[in-house]
């Protein structure tokens, strides 16, 4: 038995969790938020310390008081959004974190290991090419170089998948299987379970600190799983309520910008959800963000209510009812520093401004604690900042805020990615509640299981253009699969 | 520079764009040098006598000591700082050396020079102290010692000038010094300092380990830390050489200009905050080239003296159009550049997250 | 009422200081705390007082205008060289004095906030022409002999003991008070200082947020280019120069961070009586003008360096090994394990 095992205790977050990884195998963890998996992995990389317990690496025991040392010990961590240097290229990205390099950097030398590390996972770039030119895929498959020139033994790959699409993602676990094949150990933590049960050996589940169960993948079910972790029967998606549409809320006929899509053109009534799937990079942010207006469509044409518009602005889409939930909240979608009640009404000022031009406080506060309440926001007071706010509440506060603008249409991208299953249950009862009130929702998402339990139509885009529309009862994986890639 | 990973059926469609053998840098600095060209052009025809050798000379010895601060600033700007204090430091490694000449009249003038870096390097260090062990943010940090040093100087000199009879007789000849002429054209041994200096410390940037790690450490500094670069050093080090280099800078100032006042080299950080954005170095760190400030300081700096040789413009216009031209030069340079790397690096149409790096229209 | 406390920690060590520096002077001087002496020493700097407060709100949004201190020459030179020409009216020529301001201020702000170029640069350029526009108007000249009323005006007290510089320095710096913590427009500046991205995609118009705060500050640069030319009673081109550096020590001593997003004035406000104070004191036990800038300087350094080493010291006492780096964030951290592009203190220090 060669690997990892840990046993400690650490005051709230984890409390007697053991762990034991085997090279060559991919061990998955999952949990809730809270559950304890970001404290294992800041202990396992050196940045906290245990408390009580051990950890062995190959039967040896380790402290480890950096990440420095936790490197040296061939454990390294691959996050959510890549680490790298946009300024420099891939080659060197891959060995900048190499120590026991010379005074002199041998260039030549350097391209041709990074090609071959590339060519070991099978990936294609340009060792020469910026790092700020690649894809987030293939930024992370930097990364995973990196780690493989570094020769762990254990990858930590938390969330990972989170901003790739299906094509990617399958990608990903091709150069993970080429890691465990020389022998690596990898720990995968992630909220997708299908995906969790695809590339699995072994699944850990944590819950309030604690282990509730480590089993080989083919003796647990994603049911099993998911009760596990929540503590109760819960299915993991939500079923949508029957109920009649209403009158058309947009129609965009043949709205196109150069470079990004063309050609689009949809319906959505009141009341409907209409699914974007389709690749990353299929152009689906893009219209988005052409209907609200940060990057206006250049042709075609834009109907709310079955009047024309214009959008120019984010504000004009706000204007005329068009609200857009980006996914990248941390980057995009909320102001971190300030609080829940700031954020809320950060799109929506000038509702609470007095005559003399001043904010009121009080106006804005009942406003962001009736929200609180609705969609169960669970957060310290209304005035805490929300960078401490958990991914899944930090999602409900800037959903809360494109809500308090009231829109006709709200365009949610995808409004999951990175919450835990209960927090995801949540937010699509939110959806079809939404959806019964009469709202329109454009939803964008790379989450195929998520698009069609979720859709009353879906559109499937590739390469900027539109290549399917399916309607409920007839939409599949597969069907959606095969057009968002085109003829296999 | 395709990024897209792909499997085995979809790499052979994929395949390759024809890769352009230019990097970024490179092509910023040919315009650059195109710039330079069209202004050199431009001027002949507005200014009688323009492409004569003693004007060459003028430019070329002026250009000297803005193309060392451009790159002192440069490696500092490389590591995301900013050294506000480099004027302060010219002017009183200047004052000071000049100083000790006329006391030691027969000092080596190497050992001159080594004085006035080491005392440079001194004034860095405690900079980048204060930057990279003390956290304090750089320009806070330079803004302060921009004050502390030019106050010590004054202190120190007492208003005393230092004057250009008192100094060695090889200090006051130095700017004449020639290593080779052309007819009239003169490469002064100024120049050829400042070029070689320059040169060498660009080979530095792209050789050596450490070179890398400044631009590593500009790139991504929580990723330089994690990865375990000891990026405390490497800004203490960027802080030194800059400091160094001010060292250098101030040396020539003495012999260009032999009369040092407590005034001397004030303002002049800010022309190498211009020098260097000009020449394409990114305020926000990580990228940028040496030779790329040298030739904005060049561009500044023959701007600066022709505007002034043109008969229609008062010497009151100077600064007025050379301000507007710097802008010009920046604006279009975004624009331009913002197309150019577009096209080189071509990007994937829609990246899930957009680059940090593009937010050009967001401070 | 701790988290209050928390929140406000730097105004109150400020506060703390300004008391410390006044006690000093007092015991040097025991006419130290009247009025007089008081409005004395904001005579000297308080144009710089004036422009520091729009600096401020500059900051906080994430900008840097480096040309104030031209940009107050160039309007004095404007209305210097109108003066001399003789055909305006003075009124007339201070009115354009100040549109002048403006002028400057709107067009650094379409290059910034239309074109998306760094300000610092930007402003850099700024302040080499408007220097040069200055030198233009004026030439080597000092222009004076301005009307009896403009010199009382700039000189003499208005109400009170208060001069009308001093009156609108308490006026403006009470007004922007109020914009910034109590109106949609204050909460912007902020927002987009810490994140202007974020502010975008929530329907705030940036563009429009800077232009407007860029204008504004070459207008009070402008306003307070005359009110320095009416106490000087006379104008030269290099009026002002070198100001900028002392107007963004007395913002960023402040606590207002240089990175954008934070900051308060009633934080500028301690940091100019620190300062006022400092330098009166100072000039008490007889050091020089040019040393005071030392102090001040090195002041200002401390004054970021010292709550650093202290919190640095307190979390080493707290573990047993050393402070380590808080990971990139995970999606699902419960902590505020912030993406670093927003509050790393090692970040760069200047804008871009």
């Amino acid at each position: 038995m060669v690997g990892i095992s840990k046993r400690f205790d650490a005051t709230q977050a984890l409390g007697g969790v053991s762990l034991t990884l085997y090279p060559g195998e991919v061990h998955a963890l999952v949990g809730e938020n809270g559950a304890g998996k970001s404290t294992l992995i800041k202990i396992m990389t050196g940045i906290h310390p245990a408390d009580e317990g051990t950890i062995l690496v190959n039967g040896e025991q380790v402290t480890l008081r950096s990440s420095a040392e936790a490197q040296r010990h061939g454990i390294a961590a691959i996050y959510q959004e890549p680490t790298i240097y946009p300024d420099l290229n891939v080659a060197e990205n891959i060995f900048m974190s190499h120590r026991d390099q010379g005074i002199m950097v041998r260039w030549g030398r350097m391209y041709r290991e990074a090609e071959a590390i590339l060519a070991r996972l099978d990936v294609r770039l340009d060792v020469r090419g910026l790092a700020s030119g690649l894809s987030v895929a293939a930024q992370q498959a930097v990364e995973i170089a990196k780690a493989m020139s570094l020769d762990v033994r254990v990858l930590i790959m938390d969330e990972p998948t989170a901003a790739l699409s299906a094509h990617e993602v399958t990608q990903l676990f091709r150069q993970v299987r080429h890691l465990t094949a020389s022998g690596v150990a990898v720990l995968f933590i992630s909220h997708r379970l299908d995906e969790v049960f695809e590339i699995a050996d072994r699944v850990t589940v944590l819950r309030d600190g604690r282990r509730i169960s480590s089993t080989p993948r083919d003796q647990v079910t994603p049911q099993r799983a998911i009760r596990d972790m929540v503590g109760r029967e819960m299915s993991e998606f939500f079923a949508r309520t029957e109920h009649p549409r209403g009158g058309l809320a947009i129609r965009v006929s043949g709205i196109g910008r150069t470079g990004a899509f063309g050609d689009v053109s949809f319906e959505v009534h009141k009341g409907e959800v209409l699914g974007l799937a389709g690749l990353v990079g299929a152009g689906r942010t893009d219209v988005a963000l052409a209907l609200f207006g940060i990057a206006p469509a250049e042709s075609g044409s834009v109907e709310l209510e079955g009047r024309p518009v214009m959008i120019r602005s984010p504000r004009e889409a706000l204007r005329h009812g068009i609200a857009y939930l980006s996914e990248d909240r941390r980057q995009l979608g909320l102001s971190l520093p300030q609080s829940v009640t700031a954020n809320i009404t950060l799109a929506t000022l000038d509702r609470y401004v007095t005559r003399l031009g001043l904010v009121d406080s009080s106006a804005e506060h009942a406003v962001a604690d009736r929200f609180r309440r609705r969609l169960s926001i669970r957060t310290p007071s209304l005035e805490t900042p929300v960078e401490r706010l958990s991914g899944g509440n930090q999602q409900k506060t800037m959903l809360a805020k494109w809500l308090n603008a009231e829109p006709t249409v709200l365009i949610l991208d995808e409004p999951t990615r990175g919450i835990d299953v209960g927090a995801k249950a949540e937010v699509h009862h939110i959806i079809d509640e939404l959806a019964r009130s009469g709202m329109a929702i454009i939803l964008i998402s790379s989450d195929l299981p998520e698009v069609l339990a979720m859709s009353d139509r879906i559109l499937v885009m590739r390469e900027g253009r539109q290549v399917g529309v399916f309607g409920r009862s007839e939409a599949t994986e597969e069907g959606i699969i095969t057009a968002a890639m085109g003829a296999a | 520079m395709s990024g897209t990973a792909a499997g085995p059926a979809e790499r052979a469609a994929v395949g390759r764009r024809p890769r352009p053998k230019l990097r970024p840098e490179r092509l910023r600095e040919l315009s650059l040098l195109a710039v330079i060209g069209v202004s050199v052009l431009v001027f002949s025809q507005l200014v009688d006598n323009y492409l004569s050798g003693s004007f060459f000379n003028r430019v070329t010895t002026s250009m000297a000591i803005t193309a060392v601060l451009a790159a002192a600033q440069t490696i500092v700007i490389l590591t995301r700082n900013i050294d506000l204090s480099v004027g302060s430091i010219v002017g009183v490694t200047a004052y000071v050396t000049g100083e000790y000449l006329a006391a030691h009249q027969t000092t080596a003038p190497v050992l001159a020079v080594g004085l006035a870096m080491l005392m440079g390097c001194v004034l860095g260090l405690l900079n980048g102290t204060l930057v990279a062990y003390g956290r304090v943010p750089s320009i806070i940090v330079t803004l302060g010692t921009l004050a502390i040093y030019r106050t010590w100087l004054i202190d120190h000199a007492r208003s005393r000038t230092i004057t250009a009879d008192s100094l060695p007789q090889w200090l006051v000849e130095f700017p004449q010094r020639t290593v080779v002429s052309f007819g009239g054209l003169d490469i002064r041994l100024v120049l050829t300092v400042a070029v070689v200096v320059i040169l060498v410390l660009q080979l530095a940037l792209g050789r050596l380990r450490w070179g890398r790690w400044v631009y590593a450490v500009g790139s991504n500094p929580d990723a330089a830390r994690q990865e375990g670069l000891p990026t405390e050093r490497i800004t203490l080090g960027a802080f030194a050489m800059c400091g160094a280099l001010s060292g250098l800078a101030g040396f020539m100032f003495l012999s260009r200009f032999g009369t040092i006042t407590v005034a001397a080299g004030q303002g002049l950080e800010l022309a190498s905050v211009a020098a260097a954005v000009v020449g394409g170095v990114s305020i926000l760190g990580g990228s940028g080239t040496l030779v790329g400030a040298l030739l904005g300081a060049l561009l500044i700096d023959l701007l600066e003296l022709s505007l002034v040789r043109v008969p229609e413009i008062s010497v009151f216009w100077r600064d007025a159009v050379l301000g507007a031209l710097i802008l010009l030069a920046i604006a279009g340079d975004f624009a331009i550049g913002k197309r150019l790397r577009r096209f080189w690096t071509s990007p994937p149409r829609h990246s899930s997250k957009p680059p940090e790096r593009e937010a050009t229209t967001d401070a | 009422m701790r988290d209050r406390v928390l929140r406000w920690r730097t105004e109150l060590l400020l506060a703390a200081i300004l008391l410390g520096v006044v006690a000093v002077n007092v015991s040097l001087s025991p006419f130290y705390l009247r009025t007089g002496n008081f409005v004395n020493m904001f005579q000297l700097s308080i144009e710089k007082a004036i422009v520091a407060v729009i600096m401020t709100l500059v900051i906080i949004n994430g900008e840097i205008d480096l040309s104030v201190a031209s940009v107050m020459g160039f309007s004095a030179a404007v209305m210097a060289a109108l003066h001399e020409g003789g055909s305006v009216p003075f009124a007339v020529a201070v009115l354009v004095a100040l549109l002048a301001g403006a002028g400057a201020g709107l067009l650094h702000g379409l290059f910034v906030a239309r074109m998306g170029l760094p300000s610092l640069v930007v402003t850099i350029a700024g302040l080499i022409g408007f220097r040069g526009a200055a030198r233009i108007l004026v030439g080597d000249r000092s222009i004076g002999d301005f009307p009896e009323w403009f010199d009382r005006l700039g000189q003499d007290p208005l109400v009170g003991r208060f001069s009308l510089a001093f009156i609108i320095f308490v006026v403006g710096i009470v007004a922007a008070g109020v914009v910034l913590q109590r109106t949609a427009f204050g909460r912007a500046v902020y927002v987009i200082g810490n994140n202007a991205k974020v502010a975008r995609y929530s329907g705030i118009s940036v563009d429009r947020v800077k232009l407007v705060l860029l204008t504004t500050s070459g207008f009070v640069a402008g306003l307070a280019g005359v009110l320095f030319a009416a106490r000087l009673g006379s104008v030269r081109g290099n009026l002002a120069e070198g100001f900028e550096l002392d107007i963004i020590t007395m913002v960023l001593l402040g606590g207002v961070s240089i990175f954008g997003g934070s900051g308060t004035l009633v934080g500028v406000a301690l940091s100019i009586l620190i300062i006022l104070n400092l330098r009166s004191g100072l000039g008490l036990a007889n050091i020089q003008a040019t040393t005071q800038t030392g102090i001040i300087g090195a002041l200002l350094i401390a004054s970021v360096l010292v709550p650093n080493l202290v919190d640095r010291f307190g979390r080493w006492r707290r573990r047993s090994g050393p402070a380590a780096m808080p990971p990139p964030a995970s999606s699902d951290t419960a902590a505020g394990e912030v993406r670093p592009v927003v509050t790393d203190p090692n970040r760069t220090a200047h804008r871009g």
